[in-house]
This record gives C-alpha cells, structure tokens and sequence, in this order.
C-alpha cells in the first residue's frame, strides 16, 4: 500500500509540486520510564539474546538504555525445562549453545520471565512451523525496466513452499547481502501463506503454494560474487501485525502518512509494578538458503 | 422500489387561496445567454412583499389585485422594474442585463443587495462563478473547492488534501451536489485540484448551518453545484491554455431560446511536455499521469409550464508505467423535469445516477503475475420535490426522494502462473427513503420562521453477508461471534431518524438581523480513512447491523449588519454542533481488502463549537472579504486517547482569510488573499523504544493529537489583463499571471519521526511540506 503511495506521489513532481522534506529542532516532552523488552528467539543452533531496555528521550543520541539487573528466563512450558539467560553487555541477556541442540521446538508453548526489581514481567508464545525454502535465483536487471535500481544488477527472488492446508502461516522473510541483514524499515518483508496479504479472515482460503509465486527479495541489487542469503522465520499473526505496526510508525510522512499510535505489546505487566513493560516476544523456526550470485 | 415516501406526502392538503389575490410568477434569465438565475428577487416597489427566485429561476409572487410597481433585481444586473395590472394570474419570463460598466453610476437599491439580511438562510455562502473567478489560484486555475476553503468555518488539513472540512466536520460529511446528484471524489490529483471546471459552473452555494429539510445525507454541510444550461441565444465558445490544463467549452441553441447545451472539457497535459525531455531510462518515460474530465447539459424548454435537462459529468486521473495501472474517477448523470401545474405550485422530478470508482492493476509479464484490484460505489435516486407558494407570508416546500446505495468494497484479483487468487468481497446495499416538508412562513413583517422535518428510514439489505462480532477489549479487533447470508432484498437492519430543522430571522432594521437555526442530520454513509490526507483508494462504507448512522445536531445564532447602503455586508456567527457515531479506528487498524472491515472500526461522539466573523466590501473598484473563525473539534473514542476528549486532526484555532480584488484599470485588475491557520494537531511522541533494531516513537501518556505543528500561512497575488474590449467584436480574452506562496514559506503538513541515515539509534524530526516553493502560473483565456 505505502509502495503505491509513494510512487503516486513520486510521480506528482512532475506537475512542478515541489514537496520537500526539512529536518526541524522539535522541543518533546520526556516520557515516564518503561521496560522494553526484545525478545525474538529461534531454533537456529546460536547464541540466543533477549534484549532488555529502558524508554529514551526522542533525540537523545546515545544507544537505548540497558536494564543491567534483570533475571531472563525463558520456560518450554511443553516439556518443563526452563533457560536461563545470562547479561553480558548493552542490555543483552544471552542463553548460548554449549551443545547441537536447539533451545526451541515447533508446537512448544514458551513463556517469557522477565524479573526486574521483584516484579516479573510475561509473555507467552508457541513456536509455529515454517515454510520449506527451495532456492533463491538470480535475476539480470539492465537497469531499465523502470522499477529498481537505474544500473545493472542482479535482483533475487525467493522459491519456498508454504503448507497446503487451513492453517494460517505468518513469515518473516530476512534478507542479507555478504551477511549483512538488510535491517532498514523499509526493508521490511513478510509473507502470509505465500502471498503478500491476508487471506485467511473470513473464508479460510489457504491454499496457496509460495512456488509460484516467488517472493521478490526487494530493490536490493547484488552484484556478480556477492552472497544472498535468505532466512524465513515463523511468527505468530501478531508478531506479524506488530512488525508492520513498527514500520509504519517509523516511516509515517507523506500525505497519506496514518495517525500515530502506541505499538502494541505482548508483554503483560504485574499489576502493582510501577514502571510498565513494553516490547515484544516471538519464538521463531527458522529455515535459511544462501545463493552465490554467478 | 417501495413507496412508503408517498404515504407521507399524501396528507399535505393545499390550502385554497383567496380570490381577492393574484399571483404573478415565472423564470427570471439572463438577456444576453438565457441562464436562469439563481436568488434573483422579485418585489413590489415600497412593500415587503418578495419572492426569490429557486434554483431553476422560478419565482412566484402573490399580491393585492390592481396595479403594481414590480422590480427585479439581482446584484451584478441592471435592476429591471415594470408597471402591471394584476387581475388575474400572470406567468411570464422576464430577462435581466448584465450590469455593464457604462452602469457604474446606477445605484442599485431594493431587496436583492440586502438579501443576506432578509433572508432565513444562515451559514450559508453563495460564491458567483465571476467572484471565484478573480480569487488568486494554484497554477493559476480558477477552483471551486480551493475558494470555498477561503470562507468561514471551512478548513482543510493542508494543500494536496482532498476534500474540505466544515465546521470541524470530517470530509466525508459534505454533501457534493453536482445537479443534484452527489460527488464522492471532489478532487483531481489528490487534493490540488477539484473535479468542477469552472467554465461549466453557474452558481456555487455551501450551506454550514440551518440547512432546510429538502437536503440530507450528510451531517455537515451542503455543497450545491449548478451547471449552466448552455447559451441558448448564441454560440459561444470559450476556454484556457494554462500551466498545467486547458479547458475548452462550447455552448449553443439547438432551438433558439428553447433547446440549449453546453459541452466542457479539461485535460492536463504536464505529461506530454516533459515526456521529450526525459532520458529513456527514466521510469516516468513510459508513465502515463494525467487527468481528464468532461461536462455536458442539454435542456429542452418545452413550453412555458415545462423543461426537461439532462446533464452529465465524467472524469477520471490516471496513472501509470510498465506493468502499472492506476486510475480513478466519478461520473453522474442527472435527468431533470420542471414542471409549473399553476402559478403557486412548481414542481422539479429529478433522477440521478452517480458512480466513483477506481482500479490498480500491476503485471509482471516475465513470470506472469499479475495483481488487479477495483473497487466502486454507486447510488441511483429519484427526487420528486415541489415548491408552493401558498400566499405572500407562507412558501411550503415538500418532497421525497428514494436513494439505492450499491458498492463492492473491493475485488481482487492475483494471478501467479497457473495459479489464481481471488479476493472478492461481497455487494453491500442499502436503500435510504426519505420525505421532507417545510414551510417558510412571515409570522411578522419583521420575523420569519422556517421549519420544517425530514425523516429518513434506512434499511442495510441482501444479498450479502452480515457479520456478528463480539464486544471486548477497547482497540482491539472484534471477534467475529457469527455470520449470516441474507437473500436479495432482504432486510438486515433499518434505522428510522426524524430530522427536524428550524431557523428563524428576526429584522431589527432594514440593515441589520438577527438569526438563529437548529438542525439534526442523519448519514448514512461513511468514507473508511485514517491517512492524514483521504487517499483515492479509500472506501465508503454503509450503515450496517454494526455501525450505525452518524447522527449530528447542530444549532447556531447570527447576526448580520450591512453598512453604506448594502456596501459591507457583516456577520458574526456561533454555532456548536455534536455528533454521535462518528467513525475512528483501533490502532493498525487493516482497511484494506478486509471482509470484515467493520472489527476494525469504532464509533465515538463529537462535538465542535466555534465563532465565524465574516466582513465582505461588495462593490466599487476595492472588494473582497475577510473572515476568521475561532473554534474547538474534538472526538471522544472508547479505547483511545485514555477514554478523555481529544482535538480531532482537522481542528484549528484561529483561521482568518482575506481576499482582496483591486480593478486598478480599465483592463487591469489585481487580487491578493492571505490565509493564516493555527497548526493541526498532531500525535507527537515523548519517547523512544528500540526492538529490532527499529527506533520506534513512543508516547508514553498515551494522548492522541497533544502537539500542533506550526501554523499555516500563505499570501498568493493575482493579476488579471483583459485585452481591450471591441463593441464591434465578440472575442474576449485575458492573461491571468499568478503567484502562490508568495514569500515562499515551506508551511508543514505534518511533522513526522525517523532514524538517522546512516546512524543506527540517532532520531531526528522531519517537517513535510506539500508545497515547498513559490508556484508562478500565466493562464491565457478567451471567449467568442
């Protein structure tokens, strides 16, 4: 939808509209103190972190705020084992993988303990099943086509299967160029059954494959030699509703820009707590493919 | 179709008047191209007794029998007066001149110019095409919205927003009338320009307040938009190269001063002109963008008791590149029949047709996908609706009219090599009967009563799918309990609203009034948008088992002052308004291609309270107006801004415009306006939070709209050249130069936050200005 409004509203520079876009000084108010809690875990076999915060003036320029003395247990409610993560640095709490196992399981229910001054901040999450991820190819674009990047390049499209049945599933499709994420709101890629929109509401149609169609990996171009890789993770319809939330609050300008709201949170405060705990939680099955572009 | 409408009609009994009495009524036109006028008023010289005549010209005026003085007068037209012996019914068509220049020296005393004073009408603005004509404009094209944005009480959110905002109203509560039949797209390109040529307009009226019963469906105002009927004296062409369009009209007899039509293009062509110059890879190359639209109305006099009009309007913007299709537009079509059974009794049967629609379509050929996605609204009605001017002291005015909402909220299509995905929403319809009287009675010679009731009955009906939801936690979606088929036909649920109206004008004195008005409205109908600016894609939605109707009361009390001789018309008005049901929506709300839209949506109050203070010079070589309005638009939604009443986006303070004409010569004229408007209220955060790497705005208080962004200022300047007039010749012409945004001021439309480039935690605010620079335009006009 944003993709079509900014094109509409690329194109009416042309009637000679000179909109433009100035970075202004703003005096903000200063907000009470929150808990942000980053919680997105998964099945790869590598350290796990789940990120604990504090709230920051708007344009104070320094890293978020970490919280240093929180206890972070994360608990398989499914086969009673619990975790503990461990603080290392800038609000980090780490579980790492001394063996090959993983710490989570598709089907598992998790909950999420956060302990931070006597109080214990939840969430609860089931880790649902992924897509099965064929290739990633490679297409030559000279440039000219209009969308995309004005020069040669190569840009890739993802070939993944969803499963043919009445459950809904929700992806998050993260992509890298020589291991680096492509991390910018923009960039920004999720998929529901395969398709770009929700289908599953009303009549519970899903029964589409990803192959076909392809999922375009973005404008992102790749030259000869680099590395694509692609992860999909799998997130909950919530997960998915709150990432596309995030994104629109980041970039919300233009003249179709939405009214700002408060992201929502899966994360439940005590009652009786006086600083309220925002932030999100998400137990993820990843699959992944990377392509070496000829 | 149902006619329970007319079981509602059928106890009004006409009341037999006296014989000692006779009536004199008729078209009024103008002499030069037979245009009926609007509002022209007929009087008897020294007395208090007027009529004035309707929107097709008809006037209707009973008096003693013997002999009268009887004056004609409408401002801008030489003053026509004429002796009678009034003995029996007298039915004529009477033609008034323009007033030329050669006149100047005519004062024009009587009725007409003190008619604001006189008249019930409140809130209520009648705009001539020849004053918005000289009102300075974007791209030096003369805009029917754009200069209704200049009036009191009227806002927009900022240039490039379609629509209008009255009175604290959202955009979707003005009903845009164009003969009749309703506009839901008032704009070209968003919101620069609106969909009216002003070549094809006659008369522009907006009424804010005290709106009479013949008119609702919208709680907020009335935009009525009369075509002309087309020159039935003469062929007469006229039209303008400008910066960004041209128009182009032709107006003719068919039958001399009996068949008559008028046929009016416009079609930007920016696209055309630069496509040569842009280098091949440049995707706007292959783009098209532009917009077109296309006026006609043909109207038959058949005799003197009955004419029949037919009008039309089509246009549409298009967008589009390799592989991408996006187009909009509306098109109405209106039938007319005006029928006078006697001298007292005039009656208008329209039928209408309006449609908005619009379609996106992308296609990617080498893996053929393909995505395609339309979406409409359509309404068919028919109006019957009769004027009778029972006596001097009463005018009854009652009618009914039958309106058939059709829409389909979206269907889409995705198509993905063999595969094919089809995302259809049902037909929605609801049909609104509604039948209205009133009665404009003289309780006094100085007090004057209008009042009157419509009732409105809605029925959401089959075939389609009603959804059930459950009620939970405020913001959240609502889940879906149940879902019912309903056949065709069948009624879903139906509401019933009485709408009384009422306003009153008490005359202090023959320069100064006092009125006051009260009305209730009732929508059916509401647009689905929670962007800053209505986009194009946005879809109505109707009255269901789930949402209910807007419902808005309105009351308001002016008064009104003119100075020199009717030279300064003056008027200061309060009005407050509240209005139940009004649309918001849950936070991350999805509004798009959603069966079940309506879990995302809410209804709250609203309430809006203002003072509009209104000073308009009418003549001599200085003229012009000035208003500001000072008011207050707040919405209460459970579940948002912590349960507490909170500014709507639409709400500005302090508004003032002014618009001054200078004719600093024969040939030369000059104009200025100047707007100042306090910034809109935006949602601005106090914090940060950081997920994901994203640097997320977050207001901790949780309060919608607690900051304004900076006002709004603008002076624009215009100048007008008009060649030098030959008697001997019919060809006109002029060259308009104007310039918008004079001093350049990069006014904000909205103020919004994001990450650093190139930094992963730093934050900075960015100011969004729509228009950035200042906009020169020349526009060449001619007509013969």
């Amino acid at each position: 939808m944003k993709t079509i409004f900014k094109f509409l509203f690329i194109s009416t520079a042309f009637f000679g509209i000179t909109s433009c876009e100035d970075v202004v000084q703003i005096k903000l108010d200063e907000g009470s103190k929150l808990y942000v809690i980053d919680a997105f875990v998964n099945n790869t076999r590598s350290n796990q972190t789940i990120r604990v915060l504090t709230n920051d003036n708007y344009f104070s320029n320094r890293e978020a705020p970490p919280v240093t003395n929180a206890t972070v247990i994360l608990k398989d409610l499914t086969a009673n084992k619990q975790y503990n993560f461990n603080y290392t640095s800038k609000g980090n709490y780490v579980f790492a993988l001394a063996t090959t196992d993983t710490i989570s399981k598709i089907g598992h229910q998790y909950e999420l303990n956060v302990i931070v001054d006597g109080n214990t901040y939840t969430s609860i999450c089931l880790q649902k099943r992924t897509a099965i991820l064929d290739s990633i190819s490679a297409v030559y674009n000279d440039g000219t086509s209009g969308f995309g990047p004005p020069n040669p390049s190569y840009n890739c499209f993802l070939w993944a299967r969803d499963k043919v049945d009445l459950v809904p599933d929700y992806y998050w499709i993260k992509t890298f160029k020589n291991d680096t994420l492509f991390d910018k709101p923009s960039d920004l890629n999720t998929a529901i059954d395969g398709t770009g929109g929700e289908v599953t509401n009303a009549g519970g149609a899903d029964t589409l494959d990803f192959t076909p169609p392809a999922i375009f990996l973005g404008f992102n171009s790749y030259k000869s030699g680099d590395k694509c890789k692609v992860e999909i993770h799998s997130i909950s319809r919530e997960t998915n509703n709150f990432l596309f939330q995030a994104v629109a609050q980041i970039q919300n300008g233009g003249l179709f820009a939405t009214t700002p709201e408060n992201v929502r949170t899966n994360i439940t405060t005590p009652s009786g707590a006086k600083t309220k705990a925002v932030g999100w939680f998400n137990m993820a099955t990843v699959v992944s493919k990377t392509k070496l572009i000829p | 179709m149902k006619f329970r409408l007319l079981l509602l009609l059928s106890f009004l009994v006409f009341k037999i008047y006296s014989q000692d009495k006779a009536t004199i009524s008729g078209y009024i036109k103008d002499s030069k191209n037979g245009e009926s006028l609007i509002g022209a008023t007929v009087y008897k010289q020294g007395s208090n007794m007027a009529a004035s005549a309707n929107e097709y010209g008809f006037f209707s005026l009973t008096l003693p029998k013997g002999q009268h003085v009887i004056v004609v007068s409408l401002i801008g037209y030489a003053t026509y007066s004429f002796q009678v012996n009034l003995e029996k019914n007298i039915s004529k068509t009477y033609e008034l001149s323009e007033e030329g220049k050669q006149l100047d020296e005519v004062v024009i005393t009587g009725e007409a110019a003190d008619k604001n004073i006189t008249s019930t009408e409140m809130g209520t603005t009648k705009l001539d095409i020849k004053q918005i004509n000289k009102i300075p404009a974007m791209f030096g094209e003369v805009d029917i919205v754009r200069s209704i944005q200049l009036l009191p009480g009227v806002t927009t959110v900022g240039e490039g927003a379609s629509g209008f905002n009255v009175r604290g109203g959202n955009i979707d509560q003005n009903l845009i009338l164009l003969d009749e039949a309703p506009v839901y797209n008032s704009s070209h390109l968003f919101g620069f320009f609106s969909v009216f040529n002003p070549d094809a307009v006659k008369d522009v009226k907006l009424i804010k307040g005290g709106i009479p019963a013949q008119y609702g469906g919208r709680v907020s105002s009335i935009l009525d938009i009369r075509m002309k009927e087309g020159n039935s004296k003469k062929l007469t062409f006229t039209g303008g190269i400008g910066t960004v369009f041209s128009r182009f009209s032709i107006e003719a007899p068919i039958v001399k001063d009996k068949v008559s039509f008028i046929l009016a293009g416009r079609r930007s062509y920016i696209d055309a002109l630069v496509k040569p110059f842009l280098k091949s890879t440049n995707a706007l190359k292959k783009a098209d963008f532009n917009f077109y639209d296309l006026t006609a109305k043909i109207n038959w006099r058949i005799d003197d008791k009955n004419t029949v009009f037919a009008s039309g309007y089509l246009g549409r913007d298009v967008f589009g590149s390799t592989g991408f299709k996006f187009n909009w537009g509306n098109s109405t079509t209106t039938l007319r029949w005006n029928h006078i059974f006697n001298s007292k009794l005039f009656m208008n049967v329209s039928a209408f047709y309006s449609n908005y629609d619009y379609l996106i379509d992308f296609k990617q050929e080498s893996n053929n996908q393909q995505f395609n996605w339309t979406s409409n609204i359509i309404n068919y009605s028919f109006k019957p609706d009769f004027s009778y001017f029972a006596n001097s002291k009463n005018k009854i005015r009652f009618g009914a009219q039958a309106l058939l909402y059709d829409f389909k909220p979206y269907d889409a299509t995705g198509k993905f090599e063999n595969t094919t995905v089809i995302f259809k929403s049902d037909k929605r319809y609801g049909v609104e009967y509604s039948a209205y009287i009133s009665n404009e009675q003289k309780i006094r010679p100085r007090l004057t009563f209008e009042y009157g009731v419509r009732v409105s009955i809605y029925n959401y009906i089959g075939k389609g799918t009603a959804y059930t939801f459950r009620d939970t936690t405020a913001n959240e979606e609502l889940p879906l309990e149940s879902s019912k088929k309903y056949k065709n036909g069948e009624i879903i649920k139906d509401y019933v609203n009485p709408e009384p109206r009422f306003s009153m004008n008490y005359v202090i004195n023959n320069s100064s009034s006092i009125k006051a008005s009260y009305n209730r409205m009732a929508q059916y109908i509401q647009l689905i948008s929670n962007t800053a600016a209505s986009t194009p894609l946005d879809v109505y939605t109707i009255a269901s088992n789930n949402l209910k109707p807007l419902l808005a009361d309105q009351g308001s009390v002016g008064y009104f002052r003119n100075f020199k001789d009717n030279m300064y018309e003056t008027s200061v008005e309060v009005y407050y308004k509240y209005l139940q049901n009004q649309l918001d929506y849950i936070d991350n709300a999805n509004l798009f291609i959603n069966p079940t839209v309506e879990n995302q949506l809410v209804q709250g109050l609203g309430r809006a309270y203002g003072a509009e203070f209104y000073i308009k010079k009418t003549k001599g070589k200085i003229n012009g107006w000035i208003s500001y309005t000072l008011s207050k638009t707040e919405r209460l939604v459970r579940g948002i801004s912590n349960d507490n009443w909170f500014f709507s986006r639409y709400d500005r303070t302090h508004c003032l415009n002014t618009v001054l004409n200078y004719e600093i010569a024969k040939n030369w004229s000059i104009s200025t306006n100047f707007v100042f408007l306090s910034g809109t209220p935006a949602t601005f955060p106090n914090s940060k939070i950081t997920i994901q790497n994203y640097n997320i705005p977050y207001n901790t208080d949780g309060i919608r709209n607690n900051y304004r962004i900076t006002p709004y200022h603008r002076m624009d300047l215009g100048a007008t050249y008009n060649f030098k007039k030959n008697d001997q010749r019919r060809y006109k012409q002029s060259i308009v130069l104007s310039v918008y945004n004079v001093y350049n001021r990069r006014n904000a439309f909205s103020v919004y936050f994001r990450t650093k480039q190139g930094s992963t935690f730093e934050t900075e605010a960015v100011r969004f200005s729509v228009i950035g620079s200042i906009v020169p335009a020349i526009t060449y006009n001619f007509n013969f």
